[in-house]
């Protein structure tokens, strides 16, 4: 029964073995209880985030384009969204060098202390972000044991971004290695290949999917921080102000439909990343 | 396959960089809360305003973890065992909230409920059901972003574990509820651990989607991360770095649980 | 008639797994579902069990329209290729979860669980995990576990399929000793015919999504209904026209019988006990290099046989099929007369 499983078991394409099945229609295979559970589920899904959303595109909408330009054309917008996507490739681009470092050697080197490292590359995921922010002041602020004065300047933007995407390359390349067979290196090692060229050829490859996966979450990520950033970066206008904050100051000037209009050009980006990501999802991971 | 020097050079750089980034940072804050001895921590806990947001923030959390667990399990079977039109579609906005900026989740939040002129505030306040500035909006906030945890750690497992046991159940009599609770529960329950745990910590630790839904209310609707940046910014620093140490232990508490429950039960 | 299966279809997009099929499979008999992999048979067994729906037709269990019952109102006990343990629960609390579910009382269920599983041999096991238990032993707790119910029929998916070859031998015995002790309907799936011929007194010969016989074991053997069931139940090769076996093929080393086929010995290969001999019957040149094209014989005779009539390579002989031989006309298309209902 090897051969042609899929005619064998078709109902489950997602069992133990995942396997695809091309279905001419796709069809639906709801029992009336889960259906009702889906039903449940969509409808909690629309009043948490379907119908917010909505209402941030539509108070956005209300202005028509003529909002969108006049929003991004204001010199401080302008100034903190170029901040913004700068820090943020900045960061990620990092993230894509030293993300795949640390998951090489979490993955395939061995020394004292690496179960503390992997760990703690967790920690900025599980840390409240005001607090990362009050954790990054304790070294680069006024009181630095290094000196290093780096509160309310831009790398003080740069700290913090880094350390709030630092797990996101680490924990999609991280499983990809550690399913990449060390003896396909070894034939290539066998068939007279340069390490160099294994790396190139043979581990490169077969990273990139996951690696441009972590990138595409944790540039979505570095876009929209916030609460790491508010104690550290001073929000200082045309210098460390991020766009997260400016949407911020138009709340609190009670400007809602700027905050709208800015928020929903943020939205289209996570959108984008989102679909990129389901895309990519689909060729490292199993998804249903 | 690399070279001692290659290997040197990495193993330093990953090390050095996390160290200086995470580890180095995280331990001067440890140290500063206790400059003085256990002084810092009592005096935070003595002050209501801290142990008040504290039990704000509990209860909050509590209730997000509650039903982003029942809602997450729900959608992770839906999406694994069954097919149905949309499913595709579904499967991606899930993953939504992760790259949304908490302060979008906030005015998003506030554009949709508020009281005033909100898309449906003003009918649910009218039935006197208030959402902006009080508790059903901040449990809201927080469910939004820990949206996809559960569901991104369940997925995996459901699909690993397959479903010949639920139908060998169905062939020994088993109902719908009776195979969910007997069978494919137990067999995820690993899964649902770590999601539980994970939506736990970004629960406990959210702050801009809170900050903007809850108006920050002194003793109120003031959380325990509102707390720490109103406590920094007020000069009480040693109270912002006690409430940050208790803020610190509950995600490394997480993360340690995660840490050491995950390699013995993946096999 | 335990099952009555009539007209049933099933596609999976544009793949038809089951194509109109009917059979009946009689009560109390252990039937065998055999075919190739993908023939469809699988999907048979599982929509029998309700595991999967039919687009049309219907199933009827002892009597009862199953049609659109859910496979837990079936009573039908299911064996599963992978075992499908609950892999959280014990040997014992696994054969008594369907007698938990139907809320026997606790000593009836403690009682018949023992019975089970002295029954299935794994009375020591009781309180393992299935991680602790082998291939063999986890298949024979899924079966007790299927029996615990009292199912009105017991259907067995490949039941022995992921196990190596010297269990699953011994599996294919114990089931047949096991059937005769409890007399349950039993219907198994497997593509291997030796299991089949073994095991089975009603095999249901399944290919494309049709069926092609439905007989005893002796009957499918002596009487295939065509070409393809022969080939399936055993190996065979062409004489003349005919598809017969290779061991009902006479050897003589000069022209007496009529109707004999003249060839040449091309190969002589000694495997065991047996001798397999390639005979090229065609009249080409032996050494033409389009050798291929010449049709060729196989014969298989005992060691003695050949040594006595001094068989080798370029030997002429003459080929006729031995008497009482089954054979088939080759010229038959494959398969495709009237689906053979079981006439028992």
């Amino acid at each position: 029964m090897t051969s042609t499983p899929v005619l064998e078991r078709p109902a489950s394409p997602e069992g133990r073995r995942p396997r695809r099945v091309r279905r001419t229609t796709p069809r639906s295979t709801l029992t009336r209880g889960a259906g009702l559970g889906l039903g449940i589920a969509m409808l909690w899904f629309s009043i948490l985030v379907l119908l917010p959303l909505s209402a941030v595109v539509a108070a956005a909408a209300e202005g028509g384009w003529g909002r969108y330009l006049s929003v991004l054309q204001n010199d401080q917008t302008w100034a903190a969204v170029t901040l913004t996507v700068s820090q943020a490739v900045l960061v990620t681009l990092v993230n894509v060098v030293v993300g795949t470092v640390i998951a090489w050697v979490l993955v395939r080197d061995r020394f004292w202390g690496k179960r503390a490292l992997d760990v703690v590359i967790d920690v900025p995921f599980a840390l409240p972000t005001i607090v990362a922010g009050l954790v990054l002041l304790s070294l680069y602020g006024p009181n630095s044991p290094l000196g290093l004065h780096w509160a309310f300047t831009p790398n003080a933007v740069t700290l913090a971004l880094a350390f709030v995407t630092l797990p996101f390359i680490v924990r999609t390349v991280q499983p990809v290695l550690e399913e990449l067979e060390t003896d396909v290196e070894e034939a290539a090692a066998s068939l007279g290949a340069k390490r160099s060229t294994i790396f190139r050829r043979i581990i490169l490859p077969s990273l990139v999917p996951a690696i441009t996966a972590g990138a595409a979450l944790s540039f979505a990520r570095a876009i929209s921080e916030y609460g790491s950033l508010v104690l550290l970066s001073g929000n200082k206008p045309y210098e460390t102000e991020v766009v997260s904050v400016r949407v911020l100051t138009f709340i609190e000037n009670g400007n809602t439909a700027s905050a709208a209009a800015l928020a929903s050009v943020m939205l289209a980006i996570a959108l984008v990343v989102i679909v990129l990501l389901d895309v990519l999802q689909r060729r490292v991971s199993r998804r249903g | 396959m690399v070279s001692p020097p290659v290997k040197w050079g990495l193993r330093v750089l990953a090390v050095g960089y996390v160290f200086f980034l995470v580890a180095w940072p995280l331990a001067l804050l440890v140290r500063q809360t206790f400059g003085n001895g256990l002084g810092n921590l009592v005096d935070a806990l003595g002050d209501e305003q801290v142990t008040g947001a504290l039990q704000l923030t509990a209860m909050i959390a509590f209730w997000a973890v509650v039903i982003n667990l029942v809602f997450g399990v729900t959608i992770s079977i839906l999406l694994v065992r069954y097919e149905f039109p949309g499913k595709r579609v579904l499967s991606a906005l899930i993953d939504l909230p992760l790259s949304v900026s908490p302060v979008v989740v906030g005015l998003a939040l506030v554009l949709a409920y508020n009281g005033r002129n909100g898309l449906v505030g003003p009918e649910l306040e009218a039935r006197g059901v208030q959402v902006i500035f009080d508790s059903p909006g901040m449990i809201m906030a927080t469910c939004f972003v820990a949206l996809p945890l559960v569901i991104r750690e369940v997925v995996p497992v459901l699909v690993e574990v397959g479903d010949d046991q639920e139908q060998a159940a169905r062939s020994l009599g088993a109902n719908a509820p009776q195979t969910f609770w007997r069978i494919t529960l137990p067999s995820i329950k690993w899964g649902v651990v770590y999601g539980v745990v994970l939506s736990l910590a970004r629960s406990v630790g959210e702050f801009g989607a809170v900050k903007i839904v809850s108006g920050n209310i002194t003793g109120r609707t003031q959380t325990a991360t509102l707390v720490v940046e109103q406590k920094y910014q007020n000069f009480q620093q040693e109270t912002a770095y006690a409430t940050s140490f208790l803020l610190i232990l509950v995600s490394i508490a997480c993360l340690l649980v995660v840490a050491f429950l995950r390699p013995k039960h993946d096999s | 008639m335990s099952i009555e299966v009539s007209g049933l279809t099933k596609k999976f997009g544009d793949f038809v797994a089951l194509d109109d099929v009917s059979v009946s499979l009689p009560t109390g008999q252990l039937t065998a579902l055999l075919g190739p992999s993908g023939g469809g048979k699988s999907t048979l067994l599982r929509i029998i069990a309700g595991l999967d729906t039919a687009d049309s037709g219907t199933v009827s269990i002892e009597g009862v329209d199953a049609t659109g019952l859910p496979a837990q109102k079936r009573n039908v006990g299911f064996v599963f290729q992978h075992y499908a343990v609950f892999k959280h629960m014990t040997v014992a609390k696994n054969v008594a979860f369907g007698l938990e579910i139907r809320k026997r009382p606790k000593a009836e269920i403690a009682h018949r669980v023992e019975e089970l599983l002295e029954l299935v041999h794994l009375s020591q096991f009781s309180h393992r995990l299935p991680s602790q238990l082998s291939g063999g032993q986890r298949q024979r707790m899924a079966l007790a576990r299927a029996l615990a119910v009292e199912p009105s029929v017991l259907l067995l998916d490949e039941p022995f399929g992921a196990l190596d070859a010297k269990v699953r031998k011994e599996l294919r015995d114990w089931l047949r000793r096991l059937h005769d002790e409890v007399h349950v309907t039993t219907v198994f799936v497997t593509h291997d015919q030796e299991e089949a011929l073994e095991v089975a007194d009603e095999i249901v010969v399944i290919n494309e999504g049709r069926v092609e016989q439905v007989g005893s074991p002796d009957q499918l053997y002596d009487e295939p209904a065509n070409d393809f069931v022969m080939g399936f139940l055993g190996e065979v090769t062409t004489l003349g026209g005919v598809v017969l076996r290779p061991h009902d093929i006479e050897v003589a080393l000069q022209p007496g019988l009529a109707g004999a086929v003249r060839g040449t010995v091309t190969r002589v290969l000694r495997v065991g006990f047996e001798v397999r001999v390639t005979v090229r019957t065609g009249d080409g040149d032996p050494t033409a290099v389009s050798a291929q094209a010449s049709p060729e014989t196989t014969v298989v005779l005992t060691r003695t046989h050949a040594r006595q009539l001094g068989l080798d390579a370029g030997t002429q002989v003459w080929l006729t099929p031995a008497s009482g031989a089954t054979t088939v006309s080759s010229m038959a298309p494959a398969g495709r007369r009237a689906a053979v209902t079981s006439g028992v």
